[in-house]
């Protein structure tokens, strides 16, 4: 049901709108569709900054390095005093406002260090993250090819787990380029690779189409419920 | 040649049927999104203890993951565990702070008496940017609720008596993720742990995320899986079997019409190409 402010039901009547905006170019390229698609970049694009200034750069940088956050109290005592060492915040500012030098010819070098420094540590963090995550899929790849639960033979299980394996082994020798294949059994299995492959293009591709049809149905969803309904109601026939 | 446009209109027409009489089929058992729902069940949180919910989506996925974080908040509700609210994603500012309310508005009209405010229920921490970054520190935090600071409005966590003290990562008991973005669960999954304590994890994927996700869900990284509308569309019958008063009318109207529009694609596909089949044979014989 929806709420009856004006503020929210200018929202639905302008999201309504935009979303028949956008719809049109599916008749075709239009000025109507241009238009939206640049107002939702535009704000896309602000709400970041505004953001990241309200909930991080604002309240956890700004404020305790300025002392902003404490609460004086009638008495004179303060909620909690001030630390100096939120001022060390203003080492790693200022060596990451570097970058802004690479506007600069003759000083471009000073940019390349804040490059080199951000480059280093998103390294260090992939090689970290890499292992955090693919060390248990390498672990979960072994799997038993026959499988008893509860000290029962699982024909179902046994299937599952033969043909993960036979696919991801496959697949591997189908990627596998070191040695020559020609005339090795290797090579001649190697085929066998890209159906498997086929079949997993294939899963993917029909995710995506579900997932925008999903888009389609919650627009319509919108149209129809919240939209169509609301103009109704200003109409008196709601 | 088929005229494209009339194409759309046909698939337009076909999910509009169900939208506008409102009929729905019951949804397809899931059982992935059965087994999170049975993880959350089993959830058990102290004074103190919460649950992480990562709202990570905006305008672009919110036909899938907008449902999935609504039942994931509805069963954390009904279950009384605090949650912690927050987002990688600067588009998700709207949703994170709308679907509790509306969760708890609903909650509070079927249970007349009871209540789900903000601040004991759910605590908004907004938008936290800094990727790997971030999620390491808040994994190295001593106390999360020092960490966050403050909620979205500018109040202290300590502000309220539920969020006051959290403590370190191994008063997480759950960790959801809800987005469509790629790269954003798995900071979670590579960040989000400390020697000897890794939390629950459970994840709202959308349609085109779900072959990936099932990486994580094999290799038991992940406990859960809500695989786009489809899977929130069975969880949220789950709920209703458990809780018979939940609403799930609006979301299975929305399962039913994709279901028609994958039945109108797969005809359309058969279609296509039957018709490209008899027009190559009619060109050989000509």
């Amino acid at each position: 049901m929806l709420d009856a402010s004006p503020w929210s039901i200018t929202s639905v009547l302008l999201g309504g709108i935009a979303t028949l905006a956008i719809f049109s170019f599916l008749v075709r390229e239009n000025a109507f569709y241009r238009f939206f698609e640049h107002v939702f970049i535009g704000l896309a694009a602000a709400v970041l900054p505004v953001l990241t200034i309200r909930d991080f750069l604002w309240p956890k940088i700004l404020e305790p390095m300025l002392g902003l956050d404490i609460v004086v109290y009638p008495d004179g005592t303060v909620s909690e005093p001030y630390q100096p060492l939120y001022l060390l915040y203003l080492i790693p500012m200022a060596f990451g406002s570097l970058y802004y030098f690479i506007y600069s010819k003759r000083h471009a070098w000073l940019a390349r260090l804040v490059i080199g420094f951000s480059l280093g540590l998103s390294g260090a963090l992939a090689i970290r993250g890499f292992f955090a995550e693919a060390l248990p899929q390498i672990v979960g790849s072994f799997k038993p090819l026959i499988v008893y639960i509860n000290g029962n033979f699982s024909a179902a299980e046994s299937f599952n787990n033969v043909l993960f394996v036979a696919t991801l082994l496959l697949v591997f020798n189908y990627f596998f380029f070191t040695f020559g294949k020609e005339g090795s059994i290797q090579g001649k299995i190697a085929p066998l690779g890209r159906p498997l492959l086929m079949v997993c293009f294939g899963a993917f591709f029909g995710s995506t189409v579900m997932a925008r049809l999903s888009l389609l149905v919650e627009r319509v969803q919108f149209i129809v419920r919240d939209w169509f309904s609301t103009i109704l109601q200003i109409f008196g026939y709601g | 040649m088929i005229e494209r446009r009339l194409i759309y209109l046909l698939m337009i027409v076909a999910v509009s049927i169900p939208v506008i009489f409102e009929f729905s089929w019951p949804p397809s058992r899931l059982v992935s999104a059965e087994r999170m729902y049975e993880v959350i069940e089993q959830v058990q949180v102290n004074k103190g203890e919460v649950a992480l919910l990562w709202v990570d989506f905006g305008p672009g996925t919110i036909a899938e993951n907008k449902p999935q974080a609504e039942v994931i908040i509805e069963h954390l509700f009904r279950r009384r565990i605090p949650v912690v609210m927050l987002s990688q994603y600067q588009l998700a500012e709207a949703v994170l702070n709308s679907i509790p309310r509306e969760i708890s508005a609903r909650l509070e009209k079927e249970m007349p008496g009871q209540s789900w405010r903000y601040g004991e229920a759910w605590i908004n921490a907004g938008y936290q940017p800094g990727g790997a970054q971030m999620m390491q520190n808040l994994a190295a935090a001593k106390d999360l609720s020092k960490y966050f600071g403050r909620d979205v409005s500018g109040m202290p966590f300590t502000h309220y008596p539920a969020f006051a003290s959290i403590g370190g990562i191994e008063h997480v008991k759950l960790v959801a993720e809800v987005t469509g973005l790629v790269g954003v669960f798995d900071t979670i999954i590579q960040f989000f742990q400390k020697s000897g304590y890794r939390p629950t994890v459970v994840h709202g994927c959308t349609s085109i995320t779900i072959p990936e996700a099932y990486i994580f869900l094999d290799s038991n990284q992940l406990h859960g899986l809500l695989e786009g509308v489809a899977g929130a569309a069975w969880y949220s019958e789950v709920l209703k079997q458990r809780n018979p008063q939940s609403q799930n009318e609006a979301l299975l109207v929305r399962n039913t019409a994709l279901i028609i529009a994958h039945v109108v694609l797969i005809l359309l596909i058969v279609a296509g190409n039957v018709v490209g089949l008899v027009r190559a044979r009619r060109q050989n014989r000509a």
